[in-house]
């Protein structure tokens, strides 16, 4: 899925494109003004503003924030770097691609949600369940982008590293990976936003810190307004994080296209 | 001999080989003791566990509850992004007024949102179709524009040319231009559907549903229902899969192959 990028062409469009989600803002205000519903149900967007300055102030946002990721940075590293390794296993040899395949492809059809109550069963509620179970969220779309990259680079490439009799760790390092870059990071920025999210889920079942655990207890407190500091956090950091990795894919694309 | 050498060539035997070792690790590993039982259920006790799942009729109660919340938020969500996502491929100004917002909104991981509609709606139906909705929507909003957009222009200068009214150039040209992304867009939108009801029953545990099942078995420590839990959502998943895919590929089927 190529998502299209927007191009403003003039002041009047680049209006518009600020039109939309001004006027979402505006009616938030101004409904809530009105007292149609109670500020329980619909806050007004100066107490979230202000839910969240308290957060920050107590420091209680930070600390969140930094479990939650730490969780990603582990558990994302984990499944990918095996994700990577796994790929290119099963791209190169069709023994172990053969061996391998039917199982991989039989649990990578399975929703990453559905092993949370398993992996809760077996690891308990700690951090270890949420470790594995965004681990497993990366290492899938991971593996499957390696496998096809490594599935695609010339045979040309091969032959000439067996006529130079190329040690399979150089072959590893010199070829594959260089030439498997570009579509590898696209299934790394895929898998980190699937990671987040089933992250974010896991913390909502079972946590006792992290930006899903804040919404949670929000949620149970009647507290929307800092459920909804949740949901604004949430969205940043998914949306930093692909842009993040976008900006990385665009510069490893123009370098592949200078050489 | 030769004959072993054949089977052993097969792919169909090659990929048996590790999930049928896995199973057999697990039953040792269940025979451990206790704790190791605890969670390498012995395979037989998940067979009784499916029978009785099958006798009390627990399986298909929950099953059926859990397919149609997904089919129900399926035919909202898929309806309302193609409409959406067409409006906005047609007319610039649409485009210009809701994307950015779309896209906005498409950052907060839809199952981060389930503290919010919970509070706002309930943790009933009506906020399970309506996080399975939102999942199917966005990529359909995605793809139908992208299709709609992507159709060739020369088809539309053609269709300028024959004077077609707005709505032949939008049933003769525009949607059968664009039918192959939206059904991308289609496939997308059954898979993240899919993924969302499973999430949407974890997290609202509430009534029938095999999120629900697997989250009550979790807190009795019942790891073989929790197992037939896992297993039905990926079996019906890749039925529902195959049954779109052949649907997609009847329906695009004057699409000349090659």
């Amino acid at each position: 899925m190529s998502i299209p990028v927007f191009r403003w062409r003039s002041p009047h469009e680049r209006f518009l494109f600020l039109l939309s989600p001004l006027l979402v803002i505006f009616a938030w205000v101004w409904v809530s003004r009105l007292g149609l519903f109670p500020d329980q149900i619909l806050v007004p967007p100066q107490h979230v503003w202000e839910a969240a300055l308290g957060l920050w102030e107590s420091g209680e946002l930070q600390m969140h924030l930094q479990q939650s990721l730490y969780r990603l940075v582990i558990g994302f590293s984990v499944g990918a770097l095996l994700g990577v390794a796994f790929g290119i296993l099963i791209g190169l040899s069709n023994t172990v691609e053969n061996a391998c395949s039917p199982l991989f492809h039989a649990i990578r059809q399975v929703p990453t949600v559905a092993f949370i109550p398993m992996l809760i069963l077996v690891f308990g509620v700690e951090e270890t369940f949420k470790i594995i179970i965004v681990a497993k969220a990366a290492f899938f779309p991971v593996a499957l982008a390696t496998h096809d990259a490594v599935r695609g680079i010339p045979k040309a490439y091969f032959e000439v590293a067996r006529a130079y009799r190329l040690p399979t760790w150089l072959l590893v390092w010199r070829i594959i990976l260089p030439s498997t870059v570009p579509p590898v990071l696209t299934g790394l920025r895929i898998s980190l936003g699937r990671s987040w999210m089933v992250l974010v889920a896991a913390e909502l079942l079972a946590a006792d810190s992290g930006i899903g655990q804040m919404m949670e207890m929000g949620r149970q407190m009647f507290r929307i307004d800092i459920v909804m500091v949740g949901v604004f956090v949430t969205g940043l950091i998914g949306f930093s994080l692909d842009r993040l990795f976008r900006s990385l894919e665009g510069r490893l694309v123009k370098w592949k296209h200078q050489s | 001999m030769k004959r072993i050498l054949n089977l052993a060539g097969n792919r169909v035997f090659q990929g048996a080989v590790l999930p049928i070792l896995l199973l057999v690790l697990w039953e040792l590993a269940s025979r451990q003791g206790v704790a190791y039982a605890y969670a390498f259920v012995p395979l037989g006790q998940i067979w009784q566990g499916l029978l009785e799942l099958l006798q009390t009729g627990e399986l298909v109660t929950n099953l059926t509850a859990t397919l149609r919340t997904m089919l129900v938020g399926l035919l909202i969500g898929g309806t309302l992004g193609l409409a959406v996502g067409g409006m906005m491929g047609i007319f610039r100004i649409v485009d210009l007024l809701i994307g950015p917002l779309y896209h906005t909104i498409r950052q907060v991981p839809l199952l981060g949102l389930i503290p919010l509609i919970g509070l706002w709606f309930g943790n009933g139906d009506f906020s399970k179709v309506l996080i399975v909705s939102m999942a199917a929507f966005y990529p359909m909003v995605l793809n139908t524009y992208e299709g709609v957009r992507n159709v060739e222009k020369r088809y539309i200068e053609v269709a300028t040319v024959l004077r077609f009214s707005r709505w032949q150039l939008f049933r003769r040209v525009l949607f059968p231009g664009a039918l192959p992304s939206i059904w991308t867009g289609l496939m997308h939108a059954l898979a993240f559907a899919w993924i969302s009801t499973v999430g949407s029953e974890l997290l609202f545990a509430a009534g029938p549903g095999l999120g629900g099942m697997m989250q009550n078995a979790q807190s009795i420590s019942r790891m073989d229902i929790v197992v037939i839990g896992v297993a039905s959502i990926g079996v019906t998943g890749l039925l529902l899969n195959a049954g779109f895919s052949r649907l997609r590929r009847y329906s695009l089927r004057w699409r000349e192959t090659g």
